[in-house]
């Protein structure tokens, strides 16, 4: 008995312990991307992006967009894409063997005819079925593929494309005009270190988007959307520009991040069994340099936009988390050697520690608090007023992160327009601690389960388009 | 105790959350009222700057512009900066005027400023509104921080005299780390101008990445003037100078480099030779079709390609040999190639 009453005391410490850091290093990020975020907008005061579009030595980039099954939104995507402001670039859409509409869609919107391309095969990905280039929009040009998941796409995409620069952006994702011309800027200012640059993902359900563009800014009317909205802002404000501040950029997000093409192609491209090949590739390519003792850095900017669909019913977000929570695990494992190895610097020593310690575990120890304290209630051990109030202080936690978030967001870009917005995020902040946090907890925590069971799969989502998104079904 | 440490936490935590949702819904409906209060503004401003624009003396009209609007500094930078980008040649005059009249001696205050980004922000403005005098206060920003040096040497290319000419290629010269991506876009904007400081500049023993740099303005700027100074770069031991200078050739077209870029078609790295047979196409000599062909049945993927839409730039007669060259057995990778290219040009006009 006393055994188990030590268990279950250090394990009650271990949980505690585990609240205070992972909240404390949230908070601190929180006031390093404050800080960054200050400066950042004073930096680029009077700064005219556009200076960028005559410069006689911007990198032309590839932009390469992997789509399955993504029928709904990929016409809007393209034309937003292909509306961007910058002076030489590729559009490629690699359709990764999609079974809806996609390819159709792509052909008749875009006018498209097969084109005998020879390009240089320096990835392995799967069989190519048809190239086909558009006689109305030259910079477009489509692959067709068998299916092979998003990372094989990409290495075909990689495979096809001409210029030094690859920028990566998923097939529901729509950019605004001038954010390639202020994601590349890092490449301008220092081409020999920067080995990749992302911008900030936000979410276009609730938003009005005609003809591939985003119109007006909104919060979507489903509650899922909102919670997810603010962890867009908590994880692209508070947590990556943090940590980019602290040189621990780990990930730079799939759905839009540029990247040096010389060196994804020599660690190897993209990793075509890896779930999360955004940031296996990211740390990859870190540890590549460092193997090399070469200087780099990956940056994270602020202000260049990206929009993308959140999934809005609990089933489709959870195979989402399920498997963003998988490929990390799987990501970690497989780079483990790096783990507080100060041969990789910050990378080794902070970062990959922070996201095994917090990111990989968190949910884990999450739910062994909440089974521990319904096994307290069962066996009539749970002192209330002390367990309410500790449910509140963790409430008022999360709340205050979240409005730092917030608070980010309106120093930052400024972008939902009315105040209500403000009342609504807020309520959000104190909403999701009450169901959604617990719910993605034992989502992901599940999803360690699946990971040691050996589950690969992907999952499909859902996507009703970019001018349902937001509303009510 | 721990309960007394959790209600104190809480406690804390609920009126550090009320107090931040505070400070964010007040600092927004300030702004909203503040924006709005601006718009009106600069809406009367750029009313009054739209007459000064079209007037017959916009000199003293924007005298007269300074003396009213003088007083709202943050409002009339923007406005500034925003018609700065609009405008081009003499309509910018009235601009620099009110500029000199208003905000002039504050930001020339401001350069002086303990903080980095004061002191960017107010460089940059003298980026779009400098006079030759202002150049005594921009040269000693020429010693601070990265950022704020390169700012200070792109408003001196807007004064543009021999004197700050002499500065930008002084700096430029010896700076241990230069940002090319500052120096090309400020070579760029001062134009055929610094010709002879270029040429002054490669005679001098430069770092590769820097002479790069030098020569890929000659051929961005079109200066034909420095083929000379340029064709020396065609046999340096660098790869990267050897490929600016190959890229620089086929941009200044002078006919006589056809013999350079022939020798640089047969360089010993495939980088160069593909450039060079790019800039072949560009020079459109005939003599270079049998180059270019021989291009096309090279292992390298990019030479290869570069010799195809070298050919292609030669219209009809290009398109000839793509076509023969698709139908022949013997190599299949140039066949595929070329029938790639007329696949390209067929269909999107694509030439080089």
């Amino acid at each position: 008995m006393d055994v188990l009453r030590f268990l279950d005391g250090g394990i009650e410490a271990v949980i505690l312990v585990y609240f205070l850091l992972i909240n404390t290093f949230y908070f601190l990020f929180s006031i390093l991307s404050l800080a960054g975020i200050l400066r950042y907008r004073r930096l680029v005061t009077f700064v005219r992006f556009g200076e960028i579009f005559r410069m006689p030595i911007v990198k032309p980039v590839s932009i390469i967009v992997p789509a399955f099954n993504e029928g709904q939104g990929i016409i809007d995507s393209i034309r937003s894409l292909l509306s961007v402001r910058y002076p030489v670039f590729e559009v490629i859409v690699v359709n990764d063997g999609s079974t809806d509409q996609t390819l159709d869609r792509l052909i008749e919107a875009f006018d498209l005819k097969h084109w005998k391309a020879v390009y240089k095969r320096s990835l392995p990905s799967q069989p190519i079925r048809g190239i086909y280039r558009s006689p109305i929009q030259p910079k477009l040009i489509v692959v067709d593929k068998v299916n092979g998941r998003k990372a094989d796409a990409m290495n075909a995409g990689l495979n096809v494309s001409r210029y030094p620069l690859f920028c990566a952006v998923d097939g529901d994702s729509i950019l605004e005009k001038d954010a390639l011309l202020k994601v590349v800027r890092p490449f301008l200012e220092d081409p020999e270190r920067t080995i990749g640059a992302g911008g900030i993902i936000r979410l276009s359900n609730g938003c009005d988007v005609r003809d591939g563009q985003v119109i007006g800014v909104g919060i979507p009317r489903n509650w899922i959307a909102r919670f997810q909205i603010l962890e867009y802002l908590r994880a692209f404000l508070g947590g990556r520009l943090g940590m980019a501040m602290m040189r621990s950029t780990l990930i730079v997000s799939g759905a839009f991040g540029i990247f040096r093409k010389d060196i994804a192609i020599a660690c190897g491209g993209y990793r075509a069994a890896s779930i999360t090949e955004d940031m296996d590739l990211c740390i990859r390519m870190q540890k590549h340099m460092h193997d090399l003792k070469k200087p780099y850095r990956v940056q994270f900017i602020p202000d260049p936009i990206c929009w993308t669909e959140a999934p809005e019913s609990l089933r489709v977000l959870a195979r989402q988390r399920s498997r963003w929570h998988r490929g990390l695990i799987q990501t970690l494992v497989r780079y483990r050697s790096m783990l507080f190895n100060p041969r990789y610097g910050m990378a080794g020593l902070f970062a990959m520690p922070f996201y095994a310690l917090f990111e990989m575990t968190g949910p884990f120890i999450e739910c062994l608090g909440y089974a521990l304290f319904v096994s307290h209630i069962l066996l009539g051990q749970v002192n209330y007023p002390f367990a309410v109030m500790f449910f509140f202080v963790a409430v008022f936690y999360g709340t205050f992160v979240s409005l730092l978030s917030i608070l980010l967001e309106e120093l930052s870009e400024h972008r939902y327009p009315r105040p209500r917005d403000i009342l609504i995020l807020t309520a959000a902040g104190v909403a999701e601690n009450l169901f959604y946090r617990q719910y993605l907890a034992v989502v992901r925590a599940w999803s360690m389960i699946d990971y040691l069971k050996g589950k690969n799969e992907w999952g499909a989502m859902e996507k009703r388009g970019f001018a349902k998104a937001g509303q009510a079904p | 105790m721990l309960s007394i440490v959790v209600l104190y936490s809480f406690v804390y935590l609920l009126l550090l959350s009320f107090t931040l949702f505070l400070f964010i819904f007040s600092r927004r409906l300030f702004i909203e009222s503040r924006e709005r209060r601006d718009r009106r503004i600069y809406d009367l401003m750029e009313l009054d700057l739209l007459k000064i624009l079209t007037a017959r003396d916009p000199r003293s009209e924007a005298l007269a512009f300074s003396r009213k609007h003088g007083s709202r500094p943050r409002i009339l930078k923007e406005l500034l900066v925003a018609y700065r980008e609009a405008l081009a040649g003499r309509a910018v005059e009235p601009l620099k005027v009110i500029f000199e009249g208003t905000i002039r001696g504050r930001c020339l205050r401001e350069l002086r400023s303990r903080w980095l980004a004061t002191r960017l922000q107010n460089v940059r403005l003298f980026i779009d509104f400098s006079r030759p005098e202002e150049a005594v206060h921009l040269v000693k920003l020429l010693h601070d921080k990265p950022v704020v040096r390169l700012a200070a040497l792109n408003a001196l290319a807007g004064i543009a005299s021999k004197e700050t000419l002499a500065y930008i290629f002084d700096l430029f010269e010896k700076d241990p780390e230069p940002n090319l991506y500052a120096y090309s876009n400020i070579f760029f904007s001062l134009g055929p101008r610094i010709e002879p400081f270029i040429r002054a500049t490669l005679d001098k023993p430069l770092p590769p990445a820097k002479s790069g740099l030098l020569v890929e303005m000659a051929g961005r700027l079109l200066l034909r003037g420095l083929y000379l100074d340029v064709i020396v770069f065609a046999r340096h031991p660098d790869k990267e100078l050897r490929i600016r200078a190959a890229r620089t050739l086929g941009r200044l077209l002078v006919p006589e480099s056809m013999r350079t870029l022939t020798d640089l078609a047969a360089d010993a790295a495939w980088e160069v030779q593909a450039q060079a047979l790019r800039s072949l196409g560009h020079l459109q000599d005939w003599r270079t079709i049998p180059i270019l062909v021989k291009g096309l049945f090279s292992p390298q993927w990019h030479v290869r390609y570069n010799a195809g839409y070298g050919l292609a730039a030669f219209g009809l007669v290009g398109v000839l040999q793509l076509q023969e060259i698709s139908r022949q057995k013997e190599d299949r990778f140039a066949a595929d190639m070329a029938a790639m290219v007329l696949d390209s040009v067929i269909l999107t006009g694509e030439v080089a």
